[in-house]
């Protein structure tokens, strides 16, 4: 059998995203920008995944930057640090860290899908040979990072996988699949490059950056869709795995 | 209709020095009964760092070793990687030519490009290029294997005049194969003369359809060998149980097995997004498709999971699709007792076999 996550949950059980329920609304997001880079990392992480998955072989994270320019609560955009997992067969990126750019962005993320979210500025640009993305919160850049030569590739080339994060619902810990639907209109890729990254600001502090896989970003129809899946965290998800709808 | 047996070598935590021994010990147990009992051939793939899921670096090493233990099976090295990292072409030309005088003539060579990330980024290697430097790949080795002297400049590798040694027993040379998983790569392996070696399951519908655009193309081909080998061959899960019941639970436990261990991989598609490696390209999202939650009743019933009578009305169905040879995986992590291999295997050899080829092996 592969090896599961480590996570001790009760070190975290006070901070976790308090959800309201799993009835959460779908949000239509049109025009999406989704830049995204993946990096492999040092061994060590698996302190950090719920007993519930197994790490990917090797570990790698994915950094996600979303800017939604328009939503049920205006434009704004989502910063999200990810451990790259399997929920039995099913790859999914565990959401270690979210920075999201409003109040209110915040609290819906929380509430609603479980995102450890904060607040922060995030400011997503294209340049001519790169697109670029810094995270700040509290007057410090907790991430910087970019795809340097952008090259025009087919949607059909990118892949996303789904996210899930770990939240109390009706005060027990749940993991939350979030599992949006992309329609895609333009698509790159390029190399990746990570400037800086701030581990503890991402509740990350096991991660190592070692190598960069890839970057992408894209333009694209998305969501934040209904809940259909939460699992126990604590349980292989062959036995812990709950239909919601 | 001819059958052989298909080794990834997978090995389940914890690790032990025996347990690695234990399971290559198993499978040249198997690969000498699979020769007694008549089939025909045995693959094995070359992975690294797939941990679990294939502790199998090294397939011509195993190969040797079955082929010390067998008289008459044939040795597939394959799938050997034809990617410069990994492999130069020049050591799997050698590499061949010494199994194939060992084996005493009883190679094929099954050439592959990876589709792992885990694998290509191990060894350095770009996921873009793969498919051009197995062209170059294996437009060389037939030269290699026949011209007394041989020199070559190319977009990936390139070597002054020099005589390659040994050269491989078999004459012309041994037949050459190309691993199957993206659709539309046996079209490539037409194009170039070469057999398909299919490593997805997919519907019998869906197969038919390829095989038999691959039987037109291949009639146009410009062989890369010394001749064509027009062989289509699929890979299947074997469980042969004294009835349906008993085979089909023990069998879908070892493709369950088998399907989770393959899930944990990275995929070249799933990190780095490239043309090379289309979408329907992963081999563990297609197997998955075969035998996993997502598996359609049709694809269940081409599996050869079950007892005797099951297990030949999928394989009547398969020779009917026009596959030519079916390779079997017989275990899984260890899924199943050695015993219970070999029992299996032994009831297929008995009340299957006899189903084809006019009941002669």
């Amino acid at each position: 059998m592969p090896v599961f996550g480590e996570l001790e949950l009760a070190t975290i059980a006070d901070s976790l995203p308090a959800m309201r329920d799993l009835d959460t609304e779908a949000w239509e997001l049109p025009k999406a920008e989704v830049l995204q880079l993946a990096c492999e990392i040092a061994d060590g992480s698996c302190a950090l995944l719920p007993r519930a998955l197994h790490p990917a072989i090797p570990e790698y994270v994915t950094f996600v930057v979303t800017r939604y320019p328009e939503s049920p609560l205006g434009p704004f955009s989502l910063a999200q640090v990810r451990l790259m997992a399997r929920a039995g067969v099913h790859p999914r990126g565990y959401v270690l860290g979210a920075v999201a750019s409003s109040p209110d962005a915040v609290t819906a993320l929380r509430e609603r899908w479980g995102y450890p979210a904060v607040q922060g500025e995030i400011a997503l640009r294209r340049y001519h040979d790169r697109v670029a993305a810094t995270v700040r919160r509290e007057g410090r850049t907790i991430l910087e990072l970019a795809l340097v030569d952008p090259e025009v590739v087919s949607g059909g080339d990118l892949q996303y996988i789904h996210g899930v994060t770990l939240a109390r619902v009706a005060g027990a810990a749940q993991l939350i699949q979030v599992d949006p639907h992309y329609t895609l209109h333009q698509a790159s890729r390029g190399r990746a490059c990570v400037s800086r990254f701030e581990p503890e600001a991402w509740n990350a502090v096991l991660v190592e950056l070692t190598t960069p896989i890839s970057a992408s970003v894209s333009t694209c129809d998305t969501d934040l869709p209904r809940i259909r899946f939460v699992m126990e965290p604590e349980t292989p998800v062959v036995r812990g795995t709950r239909k919601v709808r | 209709m001819k059958f052989g047996l298909f080794y990834e070598l997978s090995v389940p935590r914890p690790w032990t020095r025996e347990s690695e021994r234990t399971v290559y010990d198993n499978a040249l147990e198997q690969v000498k009964l699979a020769d007694e009992l008549g089939f025909d051939q045995v693959w094995a793939v070359e992975h690294h760092f797939l941990e679990e899921y294939s502790h199998c670096p090294a397939p011509e090493l195993f190969l040797t070793a079955c082929a010390m233990v067998t008289k008459r099976i044939r040795v597939g090295f394959g799938i050997v990687v034809c990617v410069p990292e990994f492999n130069h072409p020049i050591k799997i030309a050698e590499r061949t030519a010494v199994l194939d005088i060992l084996s005493g003539g009883r190679v094929e060579v099954g050439t592959g490009r990876s589709a792992t990330w885990t694998e290509l980024a191990g060894f350095n290697a770009s996921p873009d290029v793969t498919k051009k430097s197995w062209d170059e790949f294996v437009r060389c080795l037939p030269r290699m294997w026949t011209s007394e002297k041989f020199e070559f400049e190319g977009e990936f590798w390139s070597m002054p005049r020099r005589t390659i040694l040994p050269k491989v027993y078999q004459r012309p040379h041994p037949p050459m194969w190309v691993a199957v998983t993206s659709p539309g790569t046996e079209l490539d392996a037409a194009d170039r003369g070469l057999g398909s070696l299919g490593l997805t399951f997919g519907q019998f519908a869906e197969q038919e359809k390829r095989i038999a655009e691959y039987r037109r193309r291949i009639q146009l081909c410009e062989p890369v060998g010394e001749f064509v080998n027009d062989q289509v061959s699929t890979v299947n899960f074997l469980y042969c149980g004294e009835d349906d019941a008993v085979g089909l639970k023990t069998g879908r436990q070892m493709a369950n097995h088998f399907n989770y261990l393959a899930a944990q991989l990275i995929s070249v598609r799933e990190t780095y997004p490239s043309k090379s490696y289309p979408s329907l390209g992963l081999l563990p999202q297609l197997r998955r498709q075969a035998t996993g939650p997502d598996a359609s009743e049709q694809a269940g019933e081409g599996l050869c999971l079950g007892g005797p009578e099951r297990i030949t009305r999928a394989l009547k169905r398969w020779e009917a699709c026009g596959v030519d040879r079916v390779n079997f995986l017989l275990n899984t992590a260890e899924s199943i007792p050695q015993a219970d291999v070999l029992a299996s295997l032994r009831l297929f050899g008995k009340e299957v076999m006899p189903a084809f080829n006019g009941g002669k092996s």
